[in-house]
């Protein structure tokens, strides 16, 4: 069951991001990006920012996922003892 | 902040600065020159460009120094972005770095400053009747300034970390006061949460501005007042987690921690918005300089910063909230425990 939710998601992800590769494969002149964004080599930093930014926020996200997971379990926890 | 739309404004924001802001072309420039000096005589020299459209629009292209002009003799497109030119220097400019010039209909003017170290001075060239066009750029792009380039668009990224970690510091400030007023615990719990977001923000803003550090001044970390104050700003903080932890008692704690939080953003308001400002400093917006209008912030620029403050101030929020309810459900289950 858990496999499947995520097979799915990945499986679509995969084919989003093959799908601007194949273009890039097809065209044999420099994009436009390739020409102007790429052309200074600066423009990676602004890909390195970006991307620090992103993960960081990614991090904090999992790290508060943890927490509440483990405030979950102890609910559960709580109610059981309650049952019995 | 009540409601869910604030939340989805955040996102739409930051939606359109990630499109807009890496999106939008950087305006055009020279960027590079074949020679570095000239003399009286004839030179020629190839120039490069970027983003320029000189195949398409035939550039004019001239010499200017101390504001006297003199026109190539003879211009050769290579490409968009290249052209050979050549040009008869007369003796007598008056200083000796003089800048190349190009303008074309696409691009308007663009320039490479001091590009040439420059022989055979006088008191000024006799003639200019070198007439050039000065139509402006009417495209929406954002300014390509020398070193920056590309990187400008960090602003938008960067910026904003410090700006959304100020807001949160200033909700952390204010629940500290509650604390004092009425020593409730619910608010030295959310005066912690903002503290704690606050500080994924200070360290974003660290290691992206340590990131753009390295591009544009060639080093991780210069020894800057500003760049100090901040670090010196998330150490205070960080203090502040330490000290809680070293309080056992909860009411103890909570008038403990808001009295140090109160110093603590006294003192980040002196160490990142005042000190710098008084000495020297690569930082935009030190040395007696507040960043806006003066540093390049240019219409095109702001259409995508605003939007960007705003929308990391919301996500900041955001977090926060999202901090402050787990931390309340944990404390409502420690008290349940302790029944």
């Amino acid at each position: 069951m858990m496999k499947l939710t995520i097979v799915k998601p990945l499986t679509l992800v995969m084919a989003f991001l093959a799908l601007p590769m194949s273009t890039f494969a097809a065209s044999s002149a420099p994009s436009w990006l390739q020409e102007t964004m790429f052309a200074s080599g600066k423009i990676n930093t602004v890909v390195m920012v970006v991307s620090v930014v992103l993960i960081g926020i990614a991090i904090w996200m999992f790290a508060l996922d943890r927490r509440l997971g483990k405030l979950e379990r102890r609910a559960k926890e709580q109610t059981n003892a309650g049952q019995h | 902040m009540k409601g869910w739309w604030w939340k989805l404004l955040s996102v739409v924001l930051l939606l359109y600065v990630v499109i807009v802001g890496l999106g939008t072309p950087l305006g055009p420039a020279l960027v590079h020159v074949s020679i570095d000096r000239i003399a009286p005589g004839p030179n020629s020299m190839e120039a490069t460009g970027y983003n320029t459209h000189f195949a398409t629009n035939a550039p004019e292209v001239w010499l200017e120094n101390d504001g006297q002009r003199v026109c190539a003799m003879e211009v050769k497109v290579l490409s968009d972005v290249q052209f050979a030119a050549e040009f008869n220097v007369p003796e007598g400019f008056r200083t000796n770095l003089t800048s190349l010039w190009a303008w074309d209909a696409q691009d308007g003017q663009v320039v490479l400053r001091e590009a040439f170290f420059t022989q055979g001075l006088g008191t000024g060239i006799g003639q200019d009747d070198c007439v050039v066009s000065d139509a402006a750029r009417t495209s929406f792009a954002f300014p390509n300034r020398s070193i920056l380039n590309e990187t400008i668009r960090n602003l938008f990224f960067h910026v904003p970390m410090w700006f959304t970690m100020m807001v949160l510091m200033t909700i952390a400030f204010w629940q500290s006061l509650r604390v004092l007023r009425t020593g409730d615990l619910d608010a030295d719990r959310m005066a912690l949460s903002a503290v704690d977001v606050s500080l994924l923000f200070a360290a974003l803003g660290l290691v992206t501005g340590s990131i753009w550090a390295r591009a544009t001044w060639g080093d991780w970390w210069t020894s800057d007042p500003k760049l100090n104050g901040a670090a010196v700003t998330v150490l205070i903080y960080a203090a502040y987690l330490i000290l809680r932890g070293s309080v056992p008692d909860p009411h103890k704690r909570a008038r403990l921690a808001a009295i140090y939080n109160i110093f603590a953003y006294v003192l980040m308001m002196v160490f990142i918005m005042v000190l710098p400002r008084l000495t020297d400093s690569l930082h935009p917006g030190s040395g007696g300089n507040p960043a806006f209008n003066q540093y390049d912030l240019d219409s095109t620029l702001r259409a995508v910063f605003y939007p960007a403050v705003l929308g990391w101030i919301l996500l900041g929020i955001w977090a926060y909230t999202l901090h402050q309810r787990t931390a309340r459900l944990r404390s409502i289950h420690d008290e349940a425990n302790d029944r």
